[in-house]
């Protein structure tokens, strides 16, 4: 700490750091090396996919990684697989750069989660038009733009909509008519919050609630604690939350527990993480859609190699959304 | 600051008196707009939620005496959270072990950033922008993205204490307030700090060794952030790693609305606290005028730089000159 010994050894220290630095750069680099040209020396070429996808912070998205790694080694023979993510889930031009980047590697297909519905269509067009093949998965890009913009790219994935509506539905059969309900909405731009905001108010509607508050809360916990206790400030009589997203039905239910309204208040969410499932076990949120989100990049991998294989021009694909309750966690814990 | 201590003493009781005017303004006005503003579950509920950032502010005050600013304690904050919460669930150690391991590890991260802007002499600025990065990037791999769901004796402890309304994490925080106040004002430490602030270089010369001290504000700084993790986690119950992106910002500008300098020297921990109460309540209140997120942003923003500007002039400029610069005229000589 002394002033006098400031200078010669931080500066040694410095250089040591940076030259370990560039160490390491180095022997990534080494690493990267014959990875590629492993590939390009294997007799019977294999096709390069790549999973662009959005936040990987996200235990969603996380898991839907999580889900492709694993497909991609158990069929290791048939495809390689390049994963990338972007930090923020709104981080749009950062996930254009990884579609640029996978365009430079010349990968087979790519499987892109778009952080938004409009923004990327440009850039999936440029990956097209250099003979790449695109799906899209989780988030739709949107319909009106590639009209626009003349290609067509096929989404794989879950129908929010119906899932949300099943949810609603599920939450509204034990609710009576005339009660008072709230909604907490995700990133009011996102196609996935819309489809589910617009699934929830069909149920809503369909069993006559009367709904006091819809309010975005960002996807977020914290955010949707918050949110959820100003909501019951307003409506103490308020019956249930409507929540687009599983971290917003964990905040919603820290809300609910600490106004004392546990059993009161119902919660039901969408995603079926595995915090959730602990809460849904215990009674305090009634339930959430599944939407097997392990297998959602799998199914986007799957459906490219078919069309790698087939050439052909292919259309969208749905894939499975189920309600998830205590009962049925009761009775797959059982089939266990 | 030529201003004798008498009439420095005046003007801190002025800064109170409009802190608290306008969190009277925001109640009268929410309370007319909005249900239930003015009853005693709204007034808790509000409570209950300001304890973490209450944290936060703390040591942002801290940093921002020194002169320093501590752009990591958003992260800081969820990866406490999420260590708690690995090895309450993964690891299963006893719930207090992995709660003092949270706070520890939110120390060390402030001791880091502390020990490093000191020994290179790097701006805080980029340190802690380095260690957004870093605990981030380890809190996500800790946690593999997952939500750590850890209820139990945790999710007691987030619950309000029963026939008081409010929850421990307040009650907690607003001693730690005390306890900061009482370092800042009372102690030889926090004239330190605040002359630090003022000219390190006149600090240096008369003989004391100004690192020291700068690196125990940032441990300070990460201790806090540590803390309000656990809280988080008290509250919620379960560990989120999306948690606290954004968090040192609001920290950033509960301290600034409260007076803090940014150029450092100057702050209090009590008007950081009624900044943070500020910023809850509009939070609070907009959200009970149904008014849409990205208007609750505007008119935070808007509300920070009238703070801001209102706290130039009242450095910078007696209040005849204040009147005089709206009049249009020559400011009166000083």
């Amino acid at each position: 700490m002394c002033a006098q010994s400031k200078t010669i050894p931080g500066q040694s220290l410095f250089k040591w750091v940076f030259l370990l630095i560039l160490f390491s750069f180095m022997m990534t680099g080494c690493t990267d090396g014959p990875d590629t040209s492993d590939s390009t020396s294997d007799e019977p070429k294999k096709p390069r996919i790549a999973l662009v996808m959005k936040s990987l912070a996200n235990e969603f998205f996380s898991t839907m990684a999580e889900g492709a790694r694993t497909h991609q080694a158990a069929h290791a023979d048939q495809y390689e697989l390049l994963v990338d993510g972007i930090k923020d889930e709104r981080d749009v031009s950062r996930q254009v750069q990884l579609i640029e980047e996978m365009m430079v590697q010349q990968v087979d297909a790519i499987v892109i989660a778009p952080a938004d519905s409009k923004s990327l269509v440009t850039a999936c067009r440029r990956a097209q038009e250099q003979g790449i093949v695109v799906i899209n998965i989780d988030n739709k890009l949107d319909a009106e733009v590639l009209t626009q913009q003349k290609i067509s790219i096929p989404f794989v994935g879950p129908d929010n909509k119906a899932g949300a509506k099943e949810v609603g539905d599920y939450l509204a059969g034990k609710l009576a008519e005339g009660d008072e309900v709230a909604l907490l909405e995700g990133i009011p731009t996102a196609y996935n919050a819309q489809q589910r905001k617009a699934g929830f108010m069909e149920s809503i509607e369909a069993a006559g609630l009367n709904l006091v508050s819809s309010q975005s809360a960002q996807w977020e916990m914290d955010r949707a604690n918050q949110v959820a206790g100003d909501i019951m400030t307003q409506q103490p009589g308020l019956k249930a939350f409507f929540c687009s997203n599983d971290s917003m039905a964990l905040g919603t239910l820290a809300a609910v527990r600490s106004a004392d309204k546990l059993g009161q208040v119902q919660i039901v969410g969408f995603d079926n993480i595995n915090a959730v499932q602990e809460a849904i076990k215990a009674g305090n949120i009634l339930a959430t859609a599944d939407q097997h989100g392990d297998q959602l990049a799998v199914f986007g991998i799957e459906y490219a190699l078919e069309i790698l294989e087939s050439g052909g021009t292919p259309d969208d694909k749905e894939t499975p959304v189920d309600l998830v309750t205590q009962e049925s966690l009761a009775a797959s814990q059982a089939a266990e | 600051m030529k201003s004798s201590s008498e009439s420095s003493r005046w003007s801190g009781l002025i800064d109170y008196f409009g802190l608290l005017g306008v969190i009277a303004l925001m109640m009268l006005f929410f309370g007319t707009q909005t249900e239930n503003f003015w009853t005693l579950p709204n007034l808790f509920k509000t409570a209950n939620q300001i304890p973490e950032f209450t944290l936060l502010a703390i040591g942002m005050t801290f940093v921002l005496i020194i002169g320093g600013i501590d752009l990591s304690v958003g992260s800081v904050f969820a990866l406490s959270g999420v260590v708690t919460g690995v090895a309450a669930v993964q690891w299963n150690w006893p719930i207090s072990l992995a709660m003092t391991l949270g706070v520890f590890v939110g120390g060390c991260c402030g001791f880091l950033n502390g020990f490093v802007s000191e020994r290179w002499r790097i701006p805080s600025f980029i340190v802690t922008l380095g260690m957004l990065e870093i605990a981030r990037g380890a809190e996500l791999m800790i946690a593999n993205s997952q939500t750590q769901y850890i209820g139990g004796a945790v999710e007691k402890l987030g619950m309000p204490i029963p026939g008081l309304g409010i929850t421990p994490a307040f009650l907690i925080a607003i001693l730690f307030v005390v306890i900061a106040q009482v370092i800042l004002s009372k102690t030889v430490f926090g004239r330190y700090l605040f002359a630090i602030g003022n000219n390190e270089e006149a600090v240096r010369l008369s003989g004391i060794n100004a690192r020291p001290l700068k690196i125990t504000v940032f441990v300070i700084a990460g201790l806090m952030a540590g803390f309000a993790g656990l809280f988080q986690v008290w509250r919620m119950g379960s560990a989120d790693p999306a948690v606290g992106v954004g968090h040192e910002l609001t920290a950033i500008a509960a301290a600034v609305v409260g007076g803090t300098s940014l150029t450092g020297g100057r702050g209090s921990v009590v008007k950081s606290f009624l900044g943070v109460l500020i910023i809850a309540i509009l939070a609070s209140g907009l959200v009970q005028m149904r008014t849409s997120f990205h208007f609750q942003r505007i008119v935070t923003g808007v509300v920070i730089v009238l703070a801001v500007i209102l706290d130039a002039y009242r450095q910078k400029v007696t209040w005849v000159e204040f009147r005089d610069s709206f009049l249009k005229r020559k400011p009166a000589a000083r």
